[in-house]
């Protein structure tokens, strides 16, 4: 007990201090997640949904997966208590011949069993792959996607919403006309002639795409988070003391801002799936033959709703689920961090 | 005490459940309220006169609930338990219902004025309309004598141009005006009695000074009793006529209002005078009371002032006293809960002073615990209730 | 009056945004690597002669800063060019395509707000009850799954396997029954539309309703919290008044702001939903000028549905500064 001897004098102080940090701190936040059980639930399917994704992208290779070309991972790694071949052919040797649990090799053969068997639980897709597969590695897409371009979202908000707020006036004013016309833009119209723009459908560009489109919304809370903060007496005291503008921003403004920021962003998260998987629905996302939710549906949409149903069922609940789990955990983390009303 | 009073109100228990544990926000209090007179509630915040006056009038929210006590107003019975067959405790028979109390009660004959003008209105019905509203419902009048009645109303309590300002929305009217529309609207309702929880504490001062003086008038006008929610004493002087201190749910002193200040019979009391700035003393003279209120979740022991009482000795950690009267105010009775008085026979005299007196809260907590461990209680407390 | 003087403040307002709507669409459009010209002439034999006229008539030739300010001063008669696609005025074409794209807008939102106020408004006073928290879990699932798998799934139960109502398509009350081969008369034209209308609507719809039904729930519980309504109860007002008016009202207004904000959400998926239903709108509109690399088309439709956005919000906050008195139609803000 020598910290209390040499606190002594302050300590009522010092167990205010210590009070308030308890409550606003990460382990009163964690504590409160622990307690809701929907925000549990929310944490559970969001580290659910990074794990698949991190093991399919261990498993295979991100930039060759998701990003079109075909690779040398198995499904049969995943989970290997399924009857799978052995054979497993090196890169490069051509797709024909691939089993079917590889997401991307076309197989003519065998188009559109039911589903439900030990080999494929979810039947194959128009080519023979194996639907269970490719949803499993459709999580990579949708949720790297979606982490991605809420972060580009999220840092080029941060940086013009707190240099907009902080600095006022004239910079705030242009700054946020243009944040405002971009916002006009209904997002996906935005996405959409941006990814054609800069070179064609492509998931890279929709994901550049998405991160723009967003960072309005970011740059408007921060804005406005920056300028409660801007007038209270630490930061007059720091402007006083001769701190640099860029030091306040980045070390007294921006920390303040940081707990709305994460609810937000993580609630962004699902809204960014959401519109990734419109994207791809609509053939300006992720473009065959990388599995991904949207463009499955596009084509189960097109080509088999009256003689497979259950194409157009599958990846639309694996695309819930996930924006589900992100909006229960954002949820949770909004009312841990600021309990508005008390449920 | 000759006739029935316009209320009365018998060990009433209020407390509230909570995940921390159960509040004992009013326990057992005791007051009555006569016809014609303007009683005070006065009290540190959180010593439960707000949740005391709203038990009154049935309004405890969840997770609030009247655990015991009884109240009676004209006779009728607003709450009262007895005991079921069974040994549990169950509304009597002779209790309102809820929908009686809502229709018969409420508004039309125990009216009340909330603390907070700039929030107590709607903001998005005119000052009228919601006026109008309550005189239709508690009076039973067609819309447009309500409506006559409703601008007569604004005109008595100073509203200038009511016609006009009738058509107005709240955020339209000024602080002291909202809270003039909130004495109307009470007033036309006619009731017997109004509670006002604190209405002028956000006020400006001169402000208060013209809403008390309106008070004042029209209370003699209507004769209306009122029960007159506050912490400020200067307030309870200028408009009271008797008197109950609350403090941490209790009732610690009850007396007509000029004995209150000249004969101050609790410790309590005497504090709370000691800590209003006056002009003939210098601000050093000014004595702030040691420490602050305890919670109400875990009331200390025994007398629960004593943490900061400067009068405390050893008896006060265990005798848990009940207002007695301990003196007479003209006829009047003046009640203290204190040991030290005569009255009480606990043995304050003989006991030894606490050591190291109200200071700190925390560790006289700590004391007492651990005296309560060790030393049993002396035996001499017969006429002070210990608690467990 | 005071609200038309707010609604032309408003207007004059959005002004610089509008301007700005157009120069980024215009920017975006012709800036890309895609070269108009050698887009016109796909398939065609390339002489130099050719380009030369083409980029005379489209004006393709003169500087940057020219094009846009011919562009605008085209826009500020209604012109808004000519597809090449469709070799036809762009303003002709969105003039016939808003209609579909309007009417499902609106009717999604005609079924979000009829049914997610009144359950919300439930769900709020049956707070923590069993009907709460299935009002709850309804709603998350709203705002996680999207549009197009809400349509077709509406599409596999009722048009494929129920085979109760059409899977595409739209039938637009406002013209004569005789455009359609199969309908005589008004009633039939209605109901007809309406079967139609039907499942997009929902499927544009749910999204909105999850998200008012949130908001409602919300702001019921902080309405009912609420001193106004403490003094209603003490001056004995029933608590079904209480919910249905002194709550109600107030709760009410963060709605309308809802509404105005999610209209570009609303009005992206209505690009997508009317994909799914095969419905001719401006969605569909947008979605053939990208794919036909149409840049005069995909410049007009974008700066529609800009505008349409910016019109829907002015429409909220007029309706907002309606139905709320503290706002003051002012010029602060």
């Amino acid at each position: 007990m020598a910290v209390g001897e040499s606190q002594l004098d302050g300590e009522t102080e010092s167990g205010a201090e210590d009070e308030v940090e308890a409550r606003v701190g990460w382990r009163y936040t964690v504590a409160r997640i622990k307690q809701d059980t929907t925000a549990r639930l929310g944490l559970y399917i969001v580290s659910f949904t990074l794990f698949v994704a991190m093991y399919t992208l261990i498993d295979s290779n991100l930039s060759r997966l998701t990003f079109g070309q075909v690779s040398d991972y198995t499904f049969a790694q995943l989970l290997p208590f399924f009857d799978h071949p052995t054979h497993i052919p090196p890169p490069g040797e051509g797709t024909q011949h691939m089993p079917p649990y590889f997401p991307l090799a076309e197989q003519s053969w065998n188009p559109l069993p039911a589903g439900g068997t030990l080999e494929h639980p979810l039947g194959t897709d128009h080519t023979g792959r194996d639907y269970f597969t490719r949803i499993v590695y459709g999580t990579q897409v949708s949720v790297f996607v979606g982490l991605i371009s809420t972060f580009i979202g999220l840092s080029g908000g941060t940086i013009i919403g707190a240099v907009a707020g902080y600095y006022g006036g004239k910079v705030d004013d242009i700054l946020m006309r243009i944040v405002e016309t971009v916002y006009a833009i209904p997002p996906l119209i935005l996405i959409i002639v941006f990814t054609v723009f800069i070179g064609g459908a492509s998931i890279w560009y929709a994901v550049l795409g998405v991160g723009i489109a967003f960072i309005p919304i970011f740059a408007r809370i921060i804005r406005s988070q920056v300028l409660s903060v801007r007038e209270m007496d630490y930061i007059e005291a720091a402007q006083a003391a001769g701190v640099r503008d860029r030091n306040i921003i980045m070390r007294h403004v921006v920390p303040n801002s940081f707990a709305p920021m994460l609810v937000y962003a993580t609630l962004q998260i699902g809204v960014t799936i959401l519109i990734v998987a419109g994207l791809s629905f609509l053939g300006y996302g992720a473009q065959p033959p990388t599995p991904d939710w949207g463009q499955m549906l596009n084509i189960a949409h097109r080509n088999y709703m009256h003689s497979n149903i259950w194409l157009s069922i599958w990846p639309g609940i694996a695309i819930m689920i996930t924006i589900m789990g992100f909006n229960l955990f954002g949820d949770g983390l909004q009312d841990a961090l600021d309990p508005q009303i008390d449920d | 005490m000759s006739s029935e009073p316009l209320l009365r109100v018998e060990n009433l228990k209020t407390q509230f459940f909570t995940e921390e544990g159960t509040v004992r926000a009013v326990d057992g209090i005791s007051f009555e309220v006569r016809e014609g007179e303007i009683v005070g509630l006065v009290g540190e915040s959180g010593a439960g006169k707000s949740v005391a006056s709203m038990s009154i009038m049935g309004l405890v929210e969840s997770p609030g609930e009247i655990v015991g006590g009884e109240i009676t107003y004209k006779g009728e019975t607003l709450f009262g338990l007895e005991e079921g067959p069974d040994g549990e405790l169950r509304e009597r028979d002779d209790m309102l219902s809820s929908e009686e109390i809502r229709t018969r009660i409420r508004g039309n004959e125990i009216a009340v004025i909330f603390q907070d003008p700039m929030e107590s209105l709607n903001p998005v019905f005119t000052v009228g309309g919601q006026l109008r509203e309550f005189i239709e419902l508690n009076r039973g009048l067609p819309e447009d004598e309500a409506r006559a009645e409703a601008i007569d109303m604004l005109r008595e309590v100073g509203i200038p141009d009511p016609e006009e300002r009738y058509d107005e929305y709240p955020h339209q009217f000024s602080g002291g005006m909202r809270q003039r529309v909130l004495i109307a609207m009470a007033l036309a309702c006619e009731p017997s009695l109004i509670i006002a929880d604190e209405p002028t504490t956000a006020l400006d001062v001169t402000v208060e000074g013209q809403i008390l003086d309106l008070v004042d008038d029209l209370q003699e006008k209507y004769g209306t009793s009122f029960i007159w929610v506050t912490h400020d004493l200067g307030v309870v002087a200028e408009i009271c006529d008797r008197v109950n201190v609350m403090y941490l749910g209790e009732i610690v002193e009850k007396a007509p209002v000029d004995d209150l200040f000249y004969d101050t019979k609790h410790p309590y009391t005497n504090a709370l005078l000691n800590s209003i700035p006056r002009p003939d003393r210098t601000v050093t003279e000014l004595e702030a009371i040691e420490g602050v209120m305890p919670e109400a979740i875990s009331p200390p022991s025994g007398c629960r002032f004593h943490p900061r009482c400067p009068d405390a000795r050893e008896v006060c950690k265990r005798a848990h006293p009940d207002a007695k009267v301990v003196a007479d105010a003209d006829g009047e009775p003046h009640e203290a809960a204190c040991v030290k008085h005569d009255a009480f026979d606990a043995g304050y005299d003989q006991s030894p002073p606490l050591e190291g007196t109200a200071v700190d809260t925390g560790s006289a907590a700590v004391e007492e615990s651990e005296s309560e461990l060790t030393a049993n209680p002396a035996g001499d407390d017969s006429g002070g209730e210990t608690r467990e | 009056m005071k609200l038309l003087k707010y609604a032309t403040y408003r207007l004059l307002q959005s002004i610089p945004v509008l301007i700005g709507i157009s120069v980024i669409t215009f920017l975006l459009a012709n800036l890309g690597p895609g070269d108009p010209v050698s887009l016109m002439l796909q398939g065609q034999e390339q002489n130099e002669e050719l380009v030369r006229a083409i980029e005379q008539r489209y004006g393709l030739n003169k500087p940057l800063h020219e094009r846009y300010l011919t562009y605008m001063g085209g826009l500020l008669e209604g012109d808004l060019g000519q597809s090449i696609h469709y070799r036809r005025p762009v303003a002709d074409l969105i003039l016939e395509r808003v209609g579909p794209t309007l009417l499902l807008v609106l009717s999604a939102y005609a079924f979000a707000l009829v049914t997610a106020i009144p359950l919300g408004v439930v769900a709020a006073d049956k707070r923590n009850e069993p009907s709460d928290h299935a009002s709850r879990v309804a709603a998350l699932i709203g705002v996680s799954t999207p549009s197009f798998w809400i349509g077709i799934v509406l599409i596999l139960i009722f048009a494929v396997k129920l085979e109760w109502l059409p899977s595409s398509g739209l039938v637009y009350p406002w013209r004569p029954p005789s455009t359609y081969r199969s309908i005589d008369g008004h009633l039939e034209l209605y109901y007809q539309s309406l079967r139609h209308l039907l499942l997009p609507m929902i499927a544009l719809g749910t999204l909105q309703m999850a998200t008012i039904m949130r908001v409602e729930r919300t702001q019921m519980i902080e309405s009912l919290q609420g001193e106004y309504v403490k003094l209603a109860r003490a001056y004995g007002v029933p608590e079904r008044t209480i919910l249905r008016k002194h709550a109600f009202q107030v709760a009410q207004l963060p709605i309308v702001t809802i509404v105005g904000a999610n209209l570009s959400t609303a009005i992206g998926g209505a690009v997508i939903v009317e994909t799914v239903f095969n419905i001719n709108g401006m969605g569909q509109l947008f979605v053939d000028a990208i794919q036909q690399n149409d840049y005069q088309l995909m410049m007009g439709v974008t700066m529609m549905l800009g505008v349409l956005f910016v019109l829907g919000v002015i429409v909220t906050d007029i309706s907002y500064a309606y139905i709320d008195p503290r706002v003051t139609y002012g010029e602060s803000e």
